[in-house]
């Protein structure tokens, strides 16, 4: 069960970075030209994947999906508070300046690029540093969750 | 090898994404993020009790996918990887800019509850209000940030 959740894992997360990869969103050059509007592909792309998945699981969502390994598909949704607005401040103070996000910041590694080394250090240090402070279990919509039906997700 | 375009359009990229998404939460529930991951990750690297181990294996998963995207492409070339950051500037203050930044998007990736992919892809496809204002709120921001770097070198970077 663990197994094939570990195999499951390594094959959507390859086939993050392989997109992330083919779409050059590991550069910083694509990241700061997107940012300063010198070109939309980036916000169309994130706008074309939305326009994918929000329909395809809304209705998963109506006819009551059953997932393949945690039961119920359920989504999640939370009212915008305040640590939303100063964590996407400071989210998108850090993606200016480093021109790289979480994920992209590990294909940039692959690529051969040298500071990727320090942006994933800084990742790590800056997501710990606030990982310190909150460690009851707060999960936003956008990061992994554990899930009360399903214990296996809890502890590997 | 170059059997892979220079660079994979917008429109086919997005809604493979979306549908890794879709998939991943078909199969467990879980959103395609990737500041989770880090932190469980360190979590596994520190024999923290409480950690999901698959989660690690998709951090992998993420470098590995993405060096076959590009030895299938443009090819992996070792580099600094930040050349307008570094002509603009020099290498050693260039890598303290990348090394603040990324500490300040960790930091409010996690208080923010996700990131780019977390909040901006899988959170706005759940219809979750959190994660549609957290990701107006990080694109914003992103921007007024890089205009002022902008006016900060007359227009340079």
């Amino acid at each position: 069960m663990n197994r094939r959740l570990d195999v499951i894992g390594l094959l959507f997360g390859a086939g993050f970075g392989f997109v992330l990869g083919a779409a050059r969103l590991h550069e910083y050059e694509t990241i700061h030209r997107m940012l300063r509007f010198d070109e939309f592909d980036v916000f169309l792309l994130m706008g074309a994947a939305i326009a994918t998945s929000l329909p395809l699981l809304w209705w998963l969502e109506r006819r009551g999906s059953t997932t393949m390994f945690a039961g119920p598909l359920r989504l999640s949704r939370s009212k915008p508070q305040r640590h939303h607005v100063v964590g996407g401040v400071l989210f998108g103070a850090g993606w200016a300046l480093a021109g790289t996000c979480p994920a992209p910041a590990l294909v940039m590694l692959a690529s051969g690029a040298g500071l990727a080394v320090v942006a994933i250090a800084g990742l790590f240090i800056g997501l710990h540093l606030r990982d310190r402070q909150v460690h009851t279990v707060t999960h936003g919509d956008g990061e992994h969750r554990e899930l009360e039906t399903q214990p296996v997700f809890a502890k590997s | 090898m170059n059997v892979l375009p220079d660079r994979l359009a917008w429109y086919i990229a997005g809604p493979a994404l979306g549908l890794l998404v879709v998939g991943l939460f078909l199969i467990a529930n879980q959103p395609l993020g990737a500041s989770g991951a880090y932190v469980q990750t360190a979590r596994l690297m520190r024999r923290h009790a409480d950690t999901v181990r698959w989660r690690a294996w998709y951090f992998v998963g993420i470098f590995a996918g993405g060096a076959v995207a590009l030895v299938l492409g443009t090819g992996i070339e070792v580099r600094s990887g930040y050349d307008s950051l570094v002509d603009q500037f020099s290498l050693p203050v260039a890598t303290v800019i990348v090394f603040v930044g990324a500490i300040v998007m960790g930091y409010g990736a996690r208080m923010a509850g996700g990131c780019t992919s977390g909040h901006g892809i899988c959170g706005t496809a759940q219809r979750s209000a959190a994660s549609w204002v957290a990701t107006a709120t990080f694109m914003a921001s992103g921007v007024a940030v890089t205009f002022l770097l902008r006016l900060a070198t007359g227009g340079d970077l």
